[in-house]
């Protein structure tokens, strides 16, 4: 109760200090914005175009980039201090957190407020707003459920991947650049269908860099296609366990690498 | 002399990249999937469609793929070597760019130089060997290739003076982080790096064309492609040559403005 309450302190610390200059606070929330409104831009532009993406109808299509987009503001707002970590470690700030008695990824996480999270989650959430009331689906208790558990599984499967990419920065402080390509891949390739990509692709994209977890294979289970994914349907219906499974081992992962780190003094 | 302090500027940031292995080898990943992964989403959007908003499968493959070699142009990483006007600005050692017996406009028009051949050379590789894989179309013809090279020059450099006078944006923002995503943001989206312009409505396309964006990266691949004639080539290029010389007059003034900024060791 002690951690909430000095976590919580330290947010609205945090959130003052970024008061601090307005006009760059008030550019953060729409930089968020405008980087989720790019990806509602380049899907309508395809949705336009290319009618019956992958045998999805629009409104079903729509459904994907509202859960990843979702997702994606929950991670900016709660763990998302670990995409960009490299420059908190060439700062030589990570050899502070060392000596602190706080957990690193806490303060890591608590570094600074994530005012661009404003910008995405407001977006996020006018576009699933959007996707539900444009779908024909039979919105019952237990599919609102199955959504929501979606959503926090995808954050959870996304902030896997970037600690994963953090754990590689404590050792190479360069790899953060794997980070800015993982952001950008989740933001192309994780808003559509991935049955219109030949085979090897969107195996490459389930089981590689499985960013098909995060909102493909539930908006697939929701819709009706999760049969027609290419993966088994119980392990396209396990996707926010499997992003639940993935942080845990991301976590563990961090643990070691820490254990590990060795500053510029040795 | 000065041409071996050219070369010793120009080449700083292609050597960082250099003695940074896991940044060369995320390059070449990344060039690679990328490109795959961009040659099968547009086959793929198009296996149920024919041309659309006068673009067929292979023109579209071959803008995607292209717009991803390009973008190797300018993605050196000057911020891990803690050279970007944003980082000096913020910690205070802009002051060194005009204490050097080397103008900071020339220095950093030597370190953009550099890593535009640099970045060159990786798209000139990955152009290549799409080539040899057929994954992207050659030109239709040589009078094709010729206008390309030179509309692809003037798009550079109409990409190195957007870059610069977003630095310069600096000199008068403390804090500009935001500011600077927005306008790289503008300029992908404008300059038809996440999709080719001519998928965008009409009010879109207009709006573009007043902006110097779609001159950087659209102009250059829709001559390539053919979805922009011959017949259209000269005016094109001759409203990249007016962009380049705008912005090379506006960002000479901003120089000067921001030279009147700089306090050093107190004043």
């Amino acid at each position: 109760m002690n951690a909430v309450r000095i976590a919580w302190r330290i947010t609205r610390l945090n959130f003052r200090a970024q008061l601090e200059y307005r006009s760059e606070f008030l550019l953060m929330i729409g930089i968020g914005a405008i980087w989720q409104v790019s990806v509602i831009v380049f899907a309508t532009v395809l949705l336009t175009r290319f009618t019956g993406m992958g045998g999805w109808d629009s409104s079903e299509v729509l459904l994907i980039p509202a859960t990843r987009m979702l997702a994606h503001g929950i991670f900016v707002l709660f763990l998302g201090r670990m995409h960009g970590i490299g420059q908190i470690i060439q700062e030589g700030m990570i050899d502070t957190y060392l000596v602190r008695p706080m957990p690193v990824f806490r303060q890591v996480q608590l570094s600074v407020f994530p005012t661009n999270a404003i910008g995405d989650l407001t977006v996020a959430i006018g576009l699933m707003v959007g996707a539900l009331s444009r779908s024909d689906l039979d919105w019952t208790a237990g599919r609102i459920t199955y959504l929501v558990v979606c959503v926090l599984g995808g954050m959870f499967l996304e902030a896997a991947l970037f600690t994963a990419v953090a754990c590689a920065s404590l050792r190479f402080p360069a790899a953060d650049y794997w980070g800015r390509w993982l952001e950008e891949l989740l933001g192309t390739f994780g808003s559509y269908p991935l049955n219109v990509l030949p085979r090897a692709v969107s195996g490459f994209l389930t089981f590689g860099l499985p960013l098909a977890f995060v909102a493909y294979f539930p908006a697939a289970v929701l819709t009706g296609h999760g049969h027609d994914t290419g993966v088994p349907y119980w392990l396209a219906a396990a996707s926010p366990l499997l992003g639940l499974v993935a942080f845990l081992g991301a976590r563990l992962l961090w643990r070691w690498s820490l254990g590990h780190y060795t500053g510029v003094n040795g | 002399m000065a041409v071996l302090h050219a070369w010793r500027a120009a080449r700083v940031t292609p050597l960082g990249e250099l003695y940074a292995p896991p940044r060369m080898t995320a390059a070449l990943i990344r060039l690679t999937v990328q490109v795959i992964l961009v040659a099968s989403l547009w086959n793929g959007l198009y296996q149920q469609t024919g041309t659309t908003a006068g673009i067929d499968r292979e023109q579209a493959v071959t803008y995607a793929v292209m717009a991803v070699l390009a973008s190797r142009l300018r993605e050196l990483d000057q911020y891990a070597g803690r050279d970007t006007v944003l980082q000096h600005m913020h910690f205070g050692t802009i002051v060194y760019w005009y204490l050097r017996p080397l103008a900071p406009q020339r220095y950093y028009a030597l370190r953009a130089l550099g890593e535009q051949l640099y970045g060159f050379a990786w798209a000139l590789a990955g152009f290549v060997l799409s080539l040899a894989a057929g994954v992207v179309q050659p030109p239709g013809s040589a009078a094709v290739a010729g206008v390309f090279a030179l509309s692809l020059l003037l798009g550079q450099l109409v990409l190195y003076y957007v870059m610069l006078v977003i630095d310069q944006f600096c000199f008068w923002t403390l804090r500009n982080g935001a500011a600077m995503l927005i306008l790289i943001f503008a300029q992908n989206l404008l300059s038809g790096v996440y999709a080719p312009l001519w998928f965008f409505p009409d009010w879109f396309i207009t709006l573009s064309s007043f902006l110097p964006f779609q001159a950087t990266l659209s102009v250059p691949l829709s001559l390539y492609v053919g979805r922009i004639p011959l017949s259209d080539a000269a005016f094109q290029l001759s409203v990249q040559a007016g962009w380049v010389l705008v912005l090379a007059l506006f960002t000479r003034f901003l120089w000067r403005r921001a030279a009147l900024r700089i306090v050093s060791q107190g004043g």
